[in-house]
């Protein structure tokens, strides 16, 4: 994905004070770093703000980065995958993160999510690709706990490989093969229940 | 999980090869016993239909686009607008601005400001108004000042101008300060006449003892002894009649 000696001497430059690389590191990954934030988070302000906060940390700590213990977009990734976690932390969105039958609001006789997402009749192949249906999954996604959902996200979405993400995640590859693999379920029986006819 | 054994698979083994099976990295004898596991056990088969219709799902997802502002956002936060490329259109975009205006943007203009403020506008006025009500009762007039030449012969020629009215004035006034002298010189000499002995009021006075002040006199010694009744330098009939004519010559 990376040339590691283009990126080490991109990264000797910024540390040298060559804006002109730090410019080039925030145009290269500001993409990546956003989408990792936007689907944990769920939404675009909190994205943002995340994606801002991963860069500045990066820019403090960019001396500390050796390209020898691993891939920059590991480094990077980890980095982000911290401040997510912190900020999960902050918002205490694990009371929010069981299961699509748990009401949503406060209120007890509010409607669950599964009810709240609406019935859709064509298959899920013509429909992935629509906005709807994105933001329907993405509402799924959002449901998940927090370590189901960073491991599917980086496995599925970024394409991380196992060693990698168990690398950032800090915890064995079949650890992160077990939490993919209920993550991806989960996800499943949480849209089952909207997209019963295709399952 | 519930670790069962079907098909010479134990239910965790088949946990651990799903995501392998599922990446399509497995295959052969391996490949064989995962799906008869799956194909038997009640707990791994749907889970398996599961893991596959959720990784379906969130490959349907696509990348969303970042906020135009976001790079921009992140090179402020981090290195202020310092940037290669924002310096380079920083400095395109802003204009040369010559000194005087620069004095004028940073100086003159905040004063005019202020000055155009109703209470300041007052005070100005009142201090332009007085500034020229002096200025007329002194007899300067403005058509005289916006006359004045400041050529160096012009400059010259109204210096020496100046010079000879004033010698003028002064040998004009020199006769009357001659008999200014004079007459203050004959006062002088003058005897003082004896006035009326002042009786001073001593109904207050309860020491009865004489009184201690004295008035102090420093064109007299202070040992010398004056009688009240002594005639003090010569009589007016001494003194020599002085004809005073005066004329006042105007420069």
């Amino acid at each position: 994905m990376e040339d590691v000696q283009v990126v080490a001497m991109l990264v000797r430059r910024c540390i040298a004070g060559d804006a002109a690389a730090w410019e080039e590191i925030v145009q290269t990954y500001n993409r990546r770093i956003y989408n990792i934030c936007y689907r944990f988070a769920g939404s675009s302000d909190d994205a943002q703000d995340l994606t801002q906060e991963v860069f500045i940390k990066m820019y403090r700590t960019l001396p500390s980065y050796d390209h020898t213990k691993g891939a920059f977009v590991t480094w990077v990734t980890t980095i982000t995958r911290n401040l997510l976690v912190d900020h999960f932390r902050k918002t205490k969105q694990d009371r929010m993160t069981d299961s699509m039958d748990s009401t949503a609001s406060e209120h007890e006789d509010a409607q669950p999510l599964s009810e709240q997402i609406p019935d859709q009749s064509a298959p899920p192949d013509a429909r992935v690709r629509s906005r709807e249906v994105s933001e329907t999954v993405h509402a799924a996604l959002a449901k998940l706990s927090p370590e189901l959902r960073e491991a599917v996200i980086l496995r599925d979405l970024q394409d991380m490989d196992y060693r990698e993400i168990a690398t950032v995640l800090k915890v064995p590859e079949g650890t992160v093969k077990s939490r993919i693999n209920r993550g991806r379920a989960e996800l499943a029986r949480l849209l089952q229940r909207t997209y019963r006819q295709v399952m | 999980m519930p670790d069962r054994t079907s098909n010479g698979m134990q239910c965790h083994e088949f946990d651990t090869l799903l995501s392998d099976a599922l990446d399509g990295v497995l295959s052969g004898a391996g490949l064989d016993r995962f799906e008869a596991h799956a194909r038997t056990c009640k707990t791994c088969g749907p889970l398996l239909a599961e893991a596959e219709a959720g990784r379906t799902w969130l490959k349907g997802l696509t990348e969303v686009e970042p906020p135009a502002s976001l790079v921009a956002n992140i090179l402020a936060s981090t290195t202020g607008v310092d940037t290669q490329r924002l310096r380079t259109t920083a400095h395109a975009s802003q204009p040369r601005v010559s000194w005087l205006e620069h004095v004028q943007a940073s100086f003159l203009e905040p004063v005019w400001a202020m000055v155009r403020q109703p209470r300041f506008a007052m005070s100005f006025g009142m201090a332009f108004f007085a500034l020229s009500v002096s200025l007329t009762m002194f007899g300067v007039r403005w058509q005289d000042i916006s006359q004045i030449s400041l050529r160096p012969s012009a400059i010259r020629h109204t210096y020496y101008n100046t010079q000879a009215r004033v010698v003028r004035y002064f040998d004009n006034v020199r006769p009357v300060l001659e008999l200014q002298a004079a007459f203050h010189g004959i006062k002088r000499n003058a005897p003082a006449e004896p006035g009326p002995a002042k009786q001073k009021d001593h109904k207050n006075d309860t020491t009865q003892q004489p009184e201690q002040k004295q008035d102090r006199n420093y064109s007299q010694s202070g040992g010398q002894v004056i009688l009240a009744g002594d005639p003090l330098g010569p009589s007016v009939n001494d003194l020599p009649v002085v004809s005073v004519t005066t004329y006042r010559r105007f420069v």
